[in-house]
């Protein structure tokens, strides 16, 4: 308790809540531009921290993981690009929320639940750090591949009106991720001798094409609406403070499912926030009464992938600190910043540094509060952006994805492959391709043939797959999703057709 | 013609464009199966570097041809002959996405070697000016946002992040 404590003082003390504050604003304000991750604002951040006390500085840097997490919520309901990969499914809810005129509805909606999952994970991460972490590094690439099969089947529940051109897309995303060096042994495929390929396709690349260069293409469709200065978001700009508080609390079955998946997920090393979002959005729909009405519109479908996609800065944190082992980019720069306060991170952490463990804990649940603060008093500028005309709006948005695709690796080619992808994305979304599946695709594809080759070097035994009982679970999982989409799927088609033979 | 025949029109012109994705994407992805055969294995793994690339062409092979059978059974003869005219007509009413598109690709050509303030701020001028009203504060509002997004954004990315967008050559 004297540890909690003086961890809490320090956390709490003005200097620290000063830097925490602009931290939280700048981490939001990078996130909310496509292509700028919450990975580049905390590493642009880590410098700034060396000057500081460890738990002062790592603070600092957790106000603006919480922030960016949320940040990428403000593009992907008013622009329907996701400011980073883990508001992809953001994007299928509350992007058609704002269109229909409530865009208010749907960045407090967002902002409540992210709130609510960083808080939930934070319960999780004081209660459950140790023995999740320790089954976590227990997985080994057999789970981990079929944890991927796994993931992969949410596909089959993101395809939109042709299960086959979903499936088609995933299998695009999939190839797209095989190009440039194998992951294994690091032998060039499919380069052709082009240097723009050689490094392969970036996945954030990938994705700023696929979604936001596409989407910026469809919104200057209607030629003569975008000349007479039509603005990008018709609607409400009221943020509904309390109102929607009420509205994202009265689903706490939602809101707990969605934050323990994401804490799951953060745990294991490798998967983060960009499978998160969509595995948490892809159960709230199917535990729905109304599955039919995601992609719509839907409060659930919001709640879901933000509160998803905020719980994994908690669960990233349970590997990191009970074990000393980073799960992802950002646990990487975190764990970074502490052993350059000469901190040593491993399962001793919390027995030699309990006070900067718990002060952790403590600025996770104050960076989540800042957050709030932050985004409703500052929301009502954010929402400005929707009033902005299309033509002005879409060619400087234009700037700052290819801004952020250079910036991700300092690579003219990127840019060109950006150009590319986009023209891609317009073409398949013209054609009705559904983009999600893509995209999970690019993703997953390099972890699947990773843990795949893996755990075949390990041992040739396929049964292997089959045998061990976490791998199981995870196939028969994967297998009664695939099962669970195809026959909802083939209900709606029928109902659609029953319907159309009725109409005269 | 009834709003149902434009519609039914609209589906099967749409479904040749399909079609023609399927074709494209089949060829692509039988290339792409070929060239991953011929990557050599390695005697340190049962798989090689080809054999998740054939897994997924393999896959996507046999999906493409299944969604190919759809459509020719879906579609009627006389549909061919009217998707040149539809296309035309699809195009012609998304004129301004080519525009965006050309102005993108010349944007992205010219970024290397014109440096990114100056070729920042021809592109968002150039785009902008077409797209918005022909009026006087439009073109001031244009010329505000050119310099900001182009001067504005060098100077904050090398001053305050360090990072130094293109140059020119």
């Amino acid at each position: 308790m004297e540890m909690f404590l003086q961890g809490a003082a320090e956390v709490l003390s003005a200097p620290t809540l000063l830097y925490m504050l602009i931290g939280s604003i700048a981490g939001i304000i990078a996130a909310a531009i496509p292509g700028f991750t919450v990975t580049m604002a905390i590493v642009l951040t880590l410098p700034l921290t060396f000057a500081m006390e460890p738990l002062q500085g790592i603070s600092v840097m957790l106000s603006v993981y919480v922030g960016g997490y949320t940040g990428g919520l403000i593009s992907a309901a008013l622009l329907g690009i996701p400011g980073t990969p883990s508001a992809v499914a953001t994007t299928f809810d509350a992007f058609p929320m704002s269109r229909n005129g409530e865009p208010g509805r749907a960045l407090s909606i967002g902002v409540w639940a992210s709130f609510f999952g960083t808080i939930i994970s934070t319960l999780v991460l004081i209660v459950a750090a140790p023995p999740l972490a320790i089954f976590a590094v227990r997985l080994g690439p057999w789970e981990y591949f079929s944890l991927i099969v796994f993931a992969l089947s949410i596909v089959a529940s993101l395809v939109g009106n042709s299960l086959q051109r979903g499936l088609i897309a995933a299998l695009i995303g999939l190839a797209m991720s095989t190009v440039g060096t194998d992951p294994i042994l690091g032998r060039p495929r499919f380069d052709f001798g082009l240097e723009v390929l050689a490094a392969g396709l970036p996945f954030l690349v990938v994705l700023i094409g696929i979604f936001a260069i596409s989407q910026l293409a469809s919104e200057v469709e209607d030629a003569r609406a975008i000349q007479k200065g039509e603005k990008l978001v018709q609607g409400e700009i009221d943020f509904k403070t309390w109102q929607v508080m009420r509205e994202v609390v009265m689903r706490p079955v939602n809101l707990i499912r969605s934050s323990i998946v994401g804490v799951l997920i953060g745990a294991l090393p490798g998967a983060g926030g960009s499978i998160a979002n969509l595995v948490a959005y892809d159960q709230a729909k199917r535990a729905s009464k109304t599955p039919d009405e995601f992609g719509k519109g839907i409060a659930d479908g919001v709640v879901a992938s933000e509160s998803g996609n905020s719980a994994t800065a908690g669960g990233g944190l349970i590997p990191l600190i009970a074990l000393g082992i980073p799960g992802s980019a950002v646990d990487a720069i975190l764990m970074a910043s502490l052993m350059v306060h000469g901190i040593s991170v491993g399962p001793r952490l919390i027995m030699d540094n309990a006070d900067l463990v718990y002060g952790m804990f403590v600025a996770m649940a104050v960076a989540s509060c800042m957050m709030l603060v932050v985004c409703i008093v500052s929301m009502r500028a954010f929402l400005r952006v929707a009033e902005v005309p299309k033509w002005a709006m879409v060619p400087v948005v234009l700037v700052c994805c290819v801004v952020g695709a250079f910036a991700l690796n300092n690579r003219v080619t990127d840019l060109y492959l950006l150009g590319a992808v986009g023209l891609l994305g317009y073409a398949l979304r013209a054609l009705d391709y559904p983009l999600a599946p893509l995209v999970l695709g690019v993703i997953l594809g390099p972890i699947a043939e990773t843990n795949l080759r893996r755990a075949l070097m390990t041992d040739a035994d396929w049964t292997l797959f089959l045998t061990r009982p976490v791998s199981l679970l995870f196939l028969i999982a994967g297998l009664a999703s695939v099962a669970w989409a195809v026959r909802s799927h083939l209900k709606g088609r029928t109902q659609r057709q029953a319907q159309k033979e009725k109409t005269p | 013609m009834s709003h149902d025949g434009q519609a039914d029109r609209k589906t099967e012109s749409g479904e040749i464009a399909r079609l023609l994705s399927y074709a494209v994407l089949l060829a692509v992805s039988v290339g792409l199966f070929w060239e991953a055969s011929t990557i050599p294995t390695s005697r340190f793994e049962v798989l090689g570097a080809g054999a998740f690339p054939m897994l997924v062409h393999g896959v996507l092979i046999l999906l493409l041809l299944s969604a190919i059978i759809g459509s020719l059974r879906q579609l009627p003869r006389h549909a061919y002959a009217r998707f040149a005219s539809d296309f035309g007509d699809w195009a012609k009413a998304r004129r301004l996405v080519f525009v965006l598109f050309l102005c993108l690709g010349l944007y992205l050509s010219a970024l290397p070697i014109v440096g990114y303030p100056a070729a920042t701020f021809v592109f968002l001028a150039v785009l902008q000016l077409w797209f918005a009203p022909k009026t006087k504060t439009a073109a001031i509002i244009v010329l505000f946002l050119a310099i900001v997004f182009s001067l504005g954004l060098n100077w904050l990315f090398a001053e305050v992040f360090n990072v130094f967008l293109p140059r020119g050559s």
